[in-house]
Order: C-alpha cells, then sequence, then structure tokens
C-alpha cells in the first residue's frame, strides 16, 4: 500500500509563470507606524490610566476637542446630567439617517473610556460620563480649581523675540535630531550641533536608530522612513516615543502630557510664558522640549519660554495641514527644491547635508556643485531603499511635498495632481512591485508513493476537481491546495481500500 | 554621546555606487566623445587634439560619502548666481536650467560649443567635447569669446582645467580655411603667423603652388555679404529676427528692478558677440593667402590635420565661374520655419558655404533644408540617400519646393536611370556610387560622366548610416566643393560617428525635439511600452533553449501577438494609420499573414514597394502594414501616426530614435488632442528584450521623451476575436518556433551591414529562394497556415504573391 504522507507546507510560484498576483506577503519587517493622537490613547493606555489622565483639565480639554461633533455634542448634553442616561435616549438625538455616525461617535467615546455602561433600574442600559473627566471638563468650561503651570502673569520681556527668529530656531533644533539621525551631526563639531544622551535614548527606544556590533549607532529603515516624513508627523511620533519613556526617567506621564498640551494646544506663538509654579519633574521636561526646538528659553534657569511653532498643533489632526503649509512658507530654504526630469533625473538646489543624505537614500548622487546636487534616479538605487523598507510611495511623496515651483508650472502638472513626470512615478512604483511577485498558496505535500499508477490515479484525480497545484511525475510528489486535501484524502482512502 | 558611525556596509556601497554609476554615465554620454577604441587605420585623418577628452580631468576629485563627484571645492558661487543660468562641472558637462530668463542666449551659445547630452523639460545637461568645441570655431566663435561669455553665465566660477581644455581645443582650430575661389584653391587665414607655420613643414611647401617667383603672401580681403536671405520669399519678420532678440534682451533689463534682473553683462556680451559674428560678415577682414596645387589637395589635407591645423572647408560659390550657374529657386510657396534657417544661416554664414552636418529630428524639414542649401549654391548638386524609394522621394521634394523640373533632376538607381547629361541635380544612392562589380553600360556612362563633374554641393541623407569606409570611397569618386550632411540622430553604437566630424565637417546645428514638438512642428507623441507576460510554455523554453533560438521566442510570444493584434484594431478602428515593425522576418511573415495585412522586407521588389506604400497612403482599407528594418530611414509615409514595434536590433538607440521619426511628422488639425501620435513597443517580460527596451530608450529619454509603461491593456482579455487565446494554439505556435531554422531566429541584414550575405548578381539586392523557404516555411506546419488563410487573403496579397 501506498504511504501517503502529508504535510502542510507553502509553495510558491515564481512570477513569469502566468498568472501572477501581486500579494502584500513579500514585505519585510515592521514599518513605521503613526498614530495620531486618539489613536495613541486608545493603544497605549489602559481604562486605568487614561481615568489617571483625566485628572489632570488640559488633558481632558484636548480629549474633548479632538473628539468627533457628534461626540462633544453628547458630552455637553449630559454634562450636567448627574445620572446616567439610557442609551436609547442618546440614540434618539440623532435622526436615522445619521446612525453611522452617532455609532462611530459612541464607540470612540466608550474606547476613551469617557463614559461608560451601567444598568439603571427597569432593565435598561445608560451612559455614564467617567466621574472624573466629568469633573476635570466642567472645571475647564466652568472655571476654579488649582491654577495651570504657565499661567503666572509675567513682567514684559525686555528683549521679546518675534516669530521668525522662533522658527529659525525651533528648525535649526529639530534639525540636530534630523542630522544626528543620518549621521552627519557632528561632523562640524560644534557643541550646539549635539545631541543630549537622553534624545539618543529616545531615538533608540523608538527603533529610529540601533546599536550596531561595534558599539556604533547607526539608522534603521524605520529611521529612514522617519525622514521621509513631514516636520510635523516627525515632531509628533517623536514626542509620543519620548512619552513612552518618560516613566522611566521619572517623569510623571499624566504631567508630562497635560504640559504638553499646555503648550500644543493653549498657547499662543510668539507670547511668552512663565515656568514658574513647575516641580522639578517639569523643568526637566521643559529642558528636553528646549533641545528639541519645542521651546525657546534664553538661559536654563531663565523663568521664561516662547513656545515654537514646532510645538503648536502637533497634537491635533486638523490643523496638520494648515501648520504644515505654515512651516514650509516660513522654512523656504526647505520647500521646493527638487527638479524631477522625465529621464529620471534629480536635480537638488541644496547643499544641506540633511537633505542631500535624504536624497542619498533613493538616488545615485552623481555631482555635487555649491547649490546643487545632481542624481539619478536608477532601478538600484530605489531597489536600495525598497530594501531598506521605504515604499515606493514615500519616494513619492516627498518627491512631490519638494518639488521645485517650476516644477508645478508644467503643463502635465496642471492637468494631473501630480508635479511629478507620470512615467517617473510609474517607473518607481513598478520596481517596488517588481519586488512583490511570488503567489502564496496554501497547500498539502503528497509524496513517497509506492507506485506510478498510484500517483498518476490521484494526481489526475486532484486536476479534475482543479486543486492540483504542482506535480512532478519523475519524483512522484505533488502539491494539493489547503482546501482541497480533504477530498483528496477521502478519494485516496477510498481507492487504496478498493485497491486492496 | 558620540556622532553615530555610518555603517561600513554603507560606505562600500557608496564605493560600489560610484564605480557603476561612473560606467553607466560613460555610457550616456558615449553618444560623442571616446574615440579611444577607435583602432589605428580608423583614427587616421583626425587630428590629435580631437581625442582630448574632458572626461578624465576630474580623475583627481574626491567624491563624497554619497559616491557623487564633489566639485564644492573646485568652483565658488557667485553672489548672484540666482540670474545666471548654468553650472560648469570640471569633467566637461554644462547643466543650463531652461528656466532661467537669459535661457535663449545660454542655449543658442551652449548649441555652438558643446554637445547636448540631454534636454528635458526643466533642466538641460551639455558636454563640451573637442569636437563640438571645433564646430564652435569653425562657425566663428573666438576662444575668449567662449571662454568671457562663459564665465559671465555661469553661476560658480568655471574651473582651471575647463578653461584649459577650452584653449587646447580651440586656439589651433578654425585658424585655416581651404577656400575654392575664382576656380583656384587657397589657403586662407586671418592670421599671417600660422600660414608662416604651415609653410615651414615641407610636405606642404611642396604642395604650394607658387606662379611667380619671390611670391610672398596674397593680402586679400573677405568682402563677402552674408547671406541673410533664403529663397525668394521670406517672411520679413525672420530677418529681423536678432533684432527682436535684442529689443527682447534689452526688455529684460529694463524689468530688472524686478526678480527676473538678467545681469547686464551677460546681455551686453550676448550683443557684442552677435554683432561682431555680424561684423564679420559684412565688413571687410583682412586676410592673407597662399594657393596650393589642386591635385596635392588631399594631401595637404591630411597633413594639416597631423599638424593640429584641420583645414575648414569653405565654397565661394559666387566667385565660382567655372561651374555653371543652374536655373533653379525655391517656390514663392516654400516657406522657411525659424529652426530651419537657423541651421542654414550657420552653413551660409560668411556669404561662402561650409560643409557640416545639420541634425533635426524626423519629419521637422530635413529635405526642405537640403532642397534650399542647393538653391542657394545653384550649382550643380549631387544627393545621396540610402534606397531607392529615398530617391523617389527627394525628386518629390525638389518638384515640391522648388523651381525645379524633372528634365533637371536626374534619378540614378538600379530600376531608374534617368539621363544624366546637361541635368543640375543627380539623386543616387550611397550603394550605387561605390558599387565595385560591374555595371550596366549605361550606369557606366553615367558613373564616368560624374566622376568628371566638379559638384557645387554634395548633399548626405540619413548621414549616420554609412559606415567611414564607404563614406571615404564616395568622397574619393565625387568631387564637390561642399559638403551638407543631414541626419535626425547623430549617433552610432559603435561611436564611429566622431569620424564624420573631419570627413564631412562639423555640426552645424542640431535642433531640440521638445521645443519642435511644443511649437507643432512635429506631432506629439506617446511613446509607450507594452508589457507582455510569457506564457509559461514560452517562458520554459526561453530558459532553456540556446541565445538564439531565444529571440524567436520572446518575438513570438503569444501574448505579445495578442497585444499587437489588440492595438491594431483597436486603432484601426479609430482611423489611424498603423506601421509594425518587425527586424525579425520570421515573425514578421508570420504576424502579417496570420493578421492578413501586407508587408515590405528585403527582397520585396521597389514597384511592390511603391505599390503596397501607395495603397497605404490612399486606400482606406489598408491602414496597417507590416514592415522590416528596411523602412527604418527615409520612408516618408506622413499618414501614420500609429507604430508598434514587435521586434528590435537589440540596443539600438539609433533605429529607436529613426522609428519614432516615421510618425513624428507634423499631423493636421490634431492640435487638440494631448498626443497625436502613439508608438508602442511590445516587450515580452523577463526576458532580455527589457534591458533591451531599457537601452534603446535612453537617446529619446534624453531628448525629453518619456516612456509609458502599460502592463495590463484594458479590454484585451474580454476580446475574444483575439488569436492565440486557447492553450492547444498557443502550443502550435510554440512548436512552429521550435522547428524554425537558425537563418529565421535572425534579424533580417542589409547590404552594408556585417553579416550580410549577398546572394543575387548584378547591382540589385535579392536573395534566391521564394519567400516560404526564406522564413523556414517549407516546414509543413507552416504550409497548414497558409492554407487556413487560403479562404480571406487580402486582394493586395493575391497580387503580389501571384
Amino acid at each position: 500500500m501506498a504511504d501517503t504522507k502529508s504535510g502542510s507546507g507553502r509553495h510558491s510560484a515564481a512570477g513569469g509563470s502566468g498568472n501572477t498576483v501581486l500579494s502584500p506577503l513579500g514585505q519585510g519587517p515592521a514599518n513605521l507606524e503613526c498614530k495620531d493622537f486618539q489613536e495613541y490613547l486608545r493603544t497605549r493606555q489602559t481604562p486605568e490610566s487614561l481615568e489617571k489622565l483625566y485628572n489632570y483639565p488640559p488633558i481632558c480639554l484636548a480629549v474633548f476637542r479632538e473628539l468627533p461633533e457628534i461626540a462633544r455634542q453628547f458630552i455637553i448634553r449630559i454634562l450636567f446630567v448627574d445620572q446616567p442616561v439610557p442609551q436609547a435616549v442618546v440614540t434618539s438625538w440623532g435622526a436615522q439617517r445619521c446612525a453611522k455616525e452617532q455609532a462611530e461617535a459612541t464607540s470612540c467615546l466608550t474606547a476613551l473610556n469617557v463614559w461608560r455602561v451601567t444598568a439603571i433600574p427597569g432593565g435598561l442600559s445608560a451612559w455614564e460620563l467617567s466621574p472624573t473627566f466629568k469633573k476635570s471638563v466642567r472645571q475647564v468650561l466652568l472655571g476654579g480649581g488649582k491654577p495651570w503651570p504657565m499661567t503666572n502673569t509675567l513682567d514684559k520681556d525686555s528683549k521679546p523675540r518675534d516669530i521668525a527668529f522662533l522658527d529659525t530656531y525651533a528648525m535649526s533644533r529639530w534639525r540636530c535630531v534630523l542630522h544626528y539621525m543620518v549621521g552627519t551631526g557632528n561632523r562640524s563639531g560644534t557643541d550646539a550641533e549635539a545631541i543630549s544622551p537622553d534624545a539618543v535614548r529616545i531615538l533608540l527606544h523608538a527603533n529610529l536608530m540601533k546599536r550596531d556590533e561595534r558599539d556604533g549607532i547607526t539608522i534603521t529603515r524605520q529611521g529612514f522612513q522617519f525622514l521621509l516624513l513631514d516636520t510635523r508627523a516627525q515632531v509628533w511620533h517623536f514626542m509620543l516615543q519620548y512619552l513612552d519613556t518618560c516613566e522611566e526617567r521619572g517623569i510623571s506621564l499624566p504631567e508630562c502630557l497635560s504640559m504638553l498640551f499646555q503648550l500644543t494646544q493653549f498657547s499662543t506663538l510668539g507670547r511668552d510664558y512663565s515656568s514658574e509654579g513647575m516641580n522639578n519633574q517639569m523643568l526637566t521636561f521643559l529642558q528636553h522640549l528646549r533641545e528639541f526646538g519645542l521651546v525657546f528659553q534664553r538661559k536654563r534657569k531663565e523663568g521664561r519660554f516662547y513656545p515654537t511653532r514646532l510645538a503648536l498643533n502637533v497634537t491635533s489632526k486638523e490643523a496638520a495641514a494648515t501648520a504644515s503649509v505654515a512651516m514650509d512658507e516660513e522654512a523656504t530654504q526647505d520647500c521646493g527644491y527638487i527638479v524631477v526630469e522625465t529621464n529620471y533625473r534629480v536635480y537638488a538646489y541644496t547643499d544641506s547635508p540633511l537633505q542631500v543624505a535624504v536624497l542619498g537614500l533613493f538616488t545615485e548622487l552623481l555631482y555635487r556643485f555649491p547649490n546643487l546636487v545632481v542624481g539619478v534616479l536608477t532601478r538600484d538605487s530605489v531597489r536600495q531603499a525598497l530594501r531598506g523598507g521605504i515604499t515606493a510611495e514615500q519616494i513619492v511623496s516627498y518627491l512631490e511635498q519638494y518639488a521645485h515651483p517650476n516644477m508645478r508650472m508644467v503643463e502635465s502638472a496642471i492637468h494631473s495632481k501630480s508635479c511629478l513626470p507620470p512615467t517617473v512615478v510609474d517607473q518607481i512604483k513598478l520596481w517596488e512591485l517588481e519586488r512583490n511577485r511570488f503567489t502564496y498558496t496554501e497547500g498539502v505535500l503528497y509524496n513517497q508513493f509506492l507506485s506510478h499508477t498510484d500517483f498518476v490515479t490521484l494526481r489526475d484525480y486532484a486536476q479534475s476537481i482543479h486543486m492540483l497545484v504542482w506535480q512532478n511525475e519523475r519524483t512522484r510528489t505533488m502539491v494539493v491546495q489547503k482546501n482541497g486535501h480533504d477530498d483528496v484524502k477521502r478519494y485516496w482512502k477510498k481507492y487504496s481500500k478498493s485497491g486492496v | 554621546m558620540g556622532p553615530p558611525k555610518k555603517s561600513r556596509k554603507d560606505r562600500s556601497g557608496g564605493d560600489k555606487f560610484g564605480k557603476k554609476r561612473r560606467a553607466e554615465d560613460e555610457a550616456f554620454t558615449q553618444l560623442v566623445d571616446d574615440n579611444d577604441s577607435l583602432d589605428a587605420t580608423e583614427s587616421e585623418g583626425i587630428p590629435g587634439a580631437a581625442s582630448k577628452n574632458a572626461e578624465t580631468n576630474d580623475e583627481q576629485i574626491n567624491t563624497d560619502e554619497y559616491g557623487a563627484k564633489d566639485y564644492r571645492s573646485q568652483m565658488q558661487l557667485r553672489t548672484d548666481h540666482g540670474n545666471r543660468p548654468l553650472w560648469v562641472a570640471p569633467n566637461g558637462h554644462v547643466f543650463l536650467e531652461s528656466f532661467s530668463p537669459v535661457y535663449k542666449h545660454a542655449h543658442d551659445f551652449l548649441i555652438a560649443i558643446s554637445e547636448p547630452v540631454c534636454r528635458p523639460e526643466h533642466i538641460h545637461e551639455y558636454k563640451l567635447t573637442a569636437y563640438s568645441l571645433y564646430a564652435a570655431v569653425s562657425v566663428g566663435l573666438q576662444t575668449h569669446d567662449i571662454v568671457e561669455y562663459l564665465k559671465r553665465l555661469s553661476k560658480t566660477s568655471i574651473p582651471e582645467g575647463i578653461l584649459e581644455f577650452i584653449r587646447l581645443c580651440t586656439l589651433s582650430y578654425g585658424k585655416v580655411k581651404l577656400v575654392l575661389k575664382h576656380n583656384k584653391y587657397f589657403i586662407e587665414s586671418p592670421h599671417p603667423e600660422v600660414l608662416q607655420k604651415l609653410l615651414k613643414d615641407p610636405v606642404i611647401q611642396k604642395c604650394r603652388l607658387i606662379r611667380s617667383e619671390g611670391e610672398d603672401f596674397i593680402q586679400g580681403t573677405l568682402d563677402g555679404k552674408a547671406i541673410t536671405q533664403f529663397g525668394t520669399k521670406l517672411p520679413a519678420g525672420a530677418t529681423d529676427k536678432p533684432a527682436a532678440d535684442h529689443a527682447a534682451a534689452a526688455g529684460a533689463v529694463v524689468a530688472a528692478d524686478g526678480t527676473t534682473a538678467v545681469p547686464e553683462d551677460i546681455t551686453d556680451f550676448y550683443e557684442k558677440i552677435d554683432k561682431e559674428e555680424e561684423d564679420e560678415d559684412e565688413a571687410n577682414l583682412k586676410t592673407v593667402s597662399f594657393e596650393v596645387a589642386q591635385e596635392k589637395i588631399e594631401v595637404i589635407q591630411k597633413r594639416c590635420i597631423e599638424i593640429e591645423h584641420p583645414l575648414l572647408a569653405e565654397y565661394d560659390f559666387r566667385n565660382d565661374t567655372n561651374n555653371p550657374d543652374i536655373n533653379i529657386d525655391l517656390k514663392p510657396a516654400a516657406v522657411l520655419r525659424p529652426y530651419q534657417e537657423k541651421s542654414l544661416r550657420k552653413m551660409f554664414g560668411n556669404g561662402r558655404a561650409r560643409s557640416g552636418v545639420i541634425v533635426l529630428p524626423c519629419g521637422a524639414g530635413k529635405s526642405l533644408v537640403g532642397v534650399t542649401a542647393c538653391c542657394t549654391v545653384r550649382k550643380r548638386a549631387l544627393v545621396l540617400c540610402n534606397s531607392g524609394v529615398s530617391v523617389e522621394q527627394w525628386k518629390q521634394q525638389f518638384k515640391m519646393w522648388s523651381t525645379a523640373d524633372d528634365s533637371m533632376i536626374c534619378r540614378f538607381t538600379s530600376e531608374a536611370k534617368d539621363k544624366p547629361m546637361g541635368c543640375g541635380i543627380l539623386v543616387t544612392t550611397y550603394s550605387m556610387i561605390t558599387h565595385t562589380q560591374k555595371r550596366s553600360w549605361e550606369a557606366e556612362q553615367t558613373m564616368r560622366w560624374l566622376q568628371e563633374q566638379e559638384w557645387g554641393i554634395m548633399v548626405l541623407d540619413e548621414v549616420h548610416t554609412i559606415p567611414a569606409k564607404m563614406f571615404r570611397r564616395v568622397l574619393t569618386i565625387v568631387q564637390s566643393h561642399c559638403k551638407l550632411g543631414l541626419t535626425a540622430t547623430l549617433l552610432r553604437e559603435d561611436d564611429k560617428i566622431a569620424d564624420l566630424n573631419f570627413l564631412i565637417g562639423p555640426k552645424l546645428y542640431e535642433a531640440n525635439w521638445l521645443e519642435l514638438q511644443k511649437k507643432g512642428y512635429i506631432a506629439r507623441v506617446q511613446c509607450a511600452e507594452v508589457w507582455c507576460p510569457m506564457s509559461p510554455e514560452f517562458y520554459r523554453e526561453y530558459l532553456t533553449t540556446k541565445t538564439s533560438k531565444k529571440m524567436l521566442l520572446y518575438v513570438m510570444n503569444p501574448s505579445k501577438f495578442r497585444s499587437c493584434q489588440f492595438l491594431i484594431k483597436y486603432h484601426e478602428q479609430r482611423g489611424d494609420k498603423t506601421i509594425v515593425f518587425s527586424d525579425n522576418v520570421f515573425a514578421l511573415k508570420h504576424y502579417a499573414i496570420k493578421m492578413n495585412k501586407p508587408f515590405i522586407y528585403g527582397p520585396t521588389s521597389q514597384n511592390e514597394r511603391i505599390q503596397i506604400l501607395q495603397n497605404f497612403k490612399f486606400n482606406s482599407k489598408v491602414n496597417t502594414i507590416f514592415v522590416s528594418k528596411v523602412a527604418d530611414t527615409s520612408f516618408d509615409l506622413p499618414e501614420a501616426n500609429v507604430l508598434i514595434q514587435i521586434s528590435s536590433h537589440g540596443g539600438s538607440r539609433r533605429q529607436e530614435a529613426q522609428r519614432l521619426g516615421r510618425i513624428l511628422r507634423a499631423k493636421k488639425g490634431a492640435i487638440a488632442e494631448e498626443y497625436n501620435a502613439f508608438f508602442y513597443t511590445l516587450v515580452s517580460q523577463d526576458t532580455m528584450e527589457m534591458s533591451y527596451s531599457r537601452k534603446r530608450q535612453r537617446f529619446l529619454v534624453n531628448q525629453g521623451y518619456s516612456y509609458k509603461v502599460i502592463t495590463h491593456l484594458k479590454g484585451m482579455d474580454t476580446d475574444s476575436d483575439l488569436m492565440y487565446g486557447t492553450q492547444e494554439e498557443q502550443g502550435q505556435l510554440l512548436q512552429l518556433v521550435l522547428s524554425a531554422s537558425d537563418l529565421d531566429c535572425e534579424d533580417e541584414k542589409l547590404p552594408g551591414e556585417p553579416g550580410y550575405r549577398p546572394s543575387g548578381s548584378g547591382g540589385t539586392v535579392r536573395r534566391v529562394g521564394g519567400l516560404s523557404s526564406m522564413s523556414g516555411g517549407d516546414d509543413a506546419i507552416y504550409y497548414e497556415h497558409r492554407k487556413k488563410n487560403v479562404g480571406s487573403v487580402h486582394p493586395l496579397f493575391k497580387k503580389f504573391r501571384g
């Protein structure tokens, strides 16, 4: 009797064999994940810790502001109702056609632990706001409670800083971090360029950089992806990572968050604030913010600081668009310096080591002139970037984001939404697709047939029910699709019984 | 904490990159330089300085951490760099911003002194080469002008090495001219010291013709008045153009308070150069000269090249009384386009005719330039082209644009032999002239006549296609005063193109494809590369079989066939005229017969060809023809607007450009559409064809064309009319391919190419044997297919195949 051994295996069919289907399976390890604030709260925090956070009015206000509009309506309606509100009542507030939005708002509030379900007499379930959240929001809206730090009045600054100064300061600080990542930071060797061990620790923690075997530090693929993000997203991602690690260095997370929100959402650009009344932990936090360029402080000990544009609006989704535009306009040297030609040439009007380094990730650089870098997008260079975990989408969006103003004035750019030559965009995407040409089919391997007839019978059967994936007569091996395995097995049992 | 170290892997990766990149870089620019590869016999007749190469100037330059050549230490950025349009790299590459306010000035200047490498939308790359500088000098630019203007246009300081290179290449060039004046040959130069130097050379001394004892240099003045008018009915505005330019330039300066400030020194200098050019034209320039013996011309030319003073040939045709004028003028209807006029202005710049090459895209009206040149010289003209069909087309062109009639134009081909005596214009092919075997008595007579004549002008069509050897033969047989080369693509895969610079003359003008396209002079072409997946059976064979069969496998790939059929059908429904190109004759015939379309290839007779082409032009039922590479050049098919390429000659950039040229002629009333012509290349996925195709596209991509990759033709899967849909049919096709003979696997060979096996006799080029045995069609399988088709043969076939 034939010994049919079946083992589960994966069979892959090489590309070029006709029916190649693209699958996302070919991609490597995890890519950089970017979360917005809500997602951060939902995924990183337990209900208990959320409760703790809600003790801080600024956090509550920030959460409140970020909620969907309907959810905000719900909260305002039940904020001053002291008993749970039946679910049916809440549902009746909205028209039937908005049921979907309502459900969304409801689930959002539940996920953030802003309200929870309780049973009320009569067997109905009802919504009840979290008491801490309720208290804090009431406080924010009506006043009362302890005064917030930062709100102390200050004497007029004798040398006030204007917005332009703050912008350049912020960008130069932030670039230090980026420069450090691409390894160009300390080349000039000045102290101002260096970044603190704390910042390095954050980069390591965030997996943006890693220690190599010789105890040096190198950038990771996530790090490269990080560089391709716009500045706002970079700062936000970086701050999230900072918050993750702040407990380790003895700074309380809720306090940090609370202060971050005061800074980002409730302060004005170009105004100075007082650091009076902050505890030591918060002062350390302030120093960190200062290092990354989120606030400007003349001296370490000075009780006065200015929030910068980097800090403002970094947390909110809506502001993202407007903020990044403003940022681009301010930092003119940052925007619009890349020209991409239809012959895959890339010309970048820059001498910034950072920009050159980023370009170097996916282009082959040919020449460097004092204010121009000439490179070419080749299959090899793009593939190298793809191997490094950068996606074609990221490359394209980076090139688009920094496209030279002249690129936008071309006829074809006006008609289509992208200002890059369409063929170049297509080609970059095709180069990415090239890498994903395996089709995976789960299957079961049949081998060690005792006779040729057995093999042929079973193979023909499998073929007749269209379950055969692959077969080789010489080695008497065949692979059957997984969902066909039962059928084939049954047939084999029947066949071998009748055969004996 | 210390700075992060870049990992070692990165670093070595960078180095490797660098090397690879350089190799590629060279490939990109090999259109013009690199004549190191010339063997000894080929390189004779080319001066030493020509082999100088700026490319190696930057070998010592450090590369930065990304493998890029770091020129930052070599040049200083100027403070007003924003207003200046270009960078000059130490290796001779020049980058020009096309959006700069002084672009026009810079562009004209760079075209004169350098070779365009790539000219896409925004930033153009040029390259200074020995040849380009030679050309610059020969159209009258001076070393100090070149250096000075380059300095003014550049955003940075110019690297010292480049200045040195320019001086080296220009100082000795262009100083001496060989002038035919009053039927005597003179060596002429505005620099007496150069002539002194030449005369010290014993070889040249011997060639000097001294009519009276103790004769010194002939003092002379160049009193040539520039020819600024071609033909009679030039629009008045055209001649005022330079003036208008100046006005525009001045306007730019006026607007200088704004942002688009043009540094004044640029415009000033531009005007100065322009004026100088005109001065040279108008004023009487003092020159000295000595006469040389006519029979020693060859010797003296060669010698001058050896001592680094190549002679520029100029023909003072208005003072030539020896050769009779022919009565030919442009018709009033013939109006030159601005770029055609500009190119001719370069040729007749100082009232004499210079020899040289004019490069215009196919379909941009090269023939009109040739005709106008002949009408300007008004001496006997000889036109050489490379096929019988184009001989006919040239005759048509002459009749269309000029007052010449049938009696003045004489064709000299194997098929048509007009009486040459007394005619003014002779049109023939290269192979007719260089033919070495026995000719008919008639042809012999014509040849003798041809050799006896002193031709005023010789127009060489598609000049890039002729091998240097053949070319030298032509030059020894035919005596002409002035040579005008015309071509669309001044490039060869073997890089022998450089020879032309010294065999004909420097490149006088090269047009920018993208600009012509924008102005509507040539069609707007959508280029597309269609990826056809190899069917599994074909791919298996492809991987295991030997090389020559491989090619047949990817050409005959059933999904390629289906794509081709689909595209033909699609465009026929749109009412387009389609040409399908295949280098492989086996595939050509199989496709054409299967789809029931007429086809032309090497053995097709002249009459049949013309008949098919006429039908294609005028018969609304014949919308698609299949052609082999015989149609690559000079088949003028103004109606065609779709081109499908199913097989091609390896990675030939020239072929790609020539083929594109077949559909470039501007289409009527199609401005509204974004594209009015389509160029498809069908490529079998995952085969050698992919890399070939990338190589082929390089030239056009550098001209600013972009190729769209189509991975899936919409609607093809649902179309049930397409052939080879079933496995069974595909299997039969595979059998057919596998049983094909080795001969079928090869590309078609044309006369003049290495590997061509002439089997006919006499002047004609024919292979012995029937059509079917030529293709390996004697196999039973082949006949099977033919039988299938018998019922529905197109009327054209019935006629041709008897």
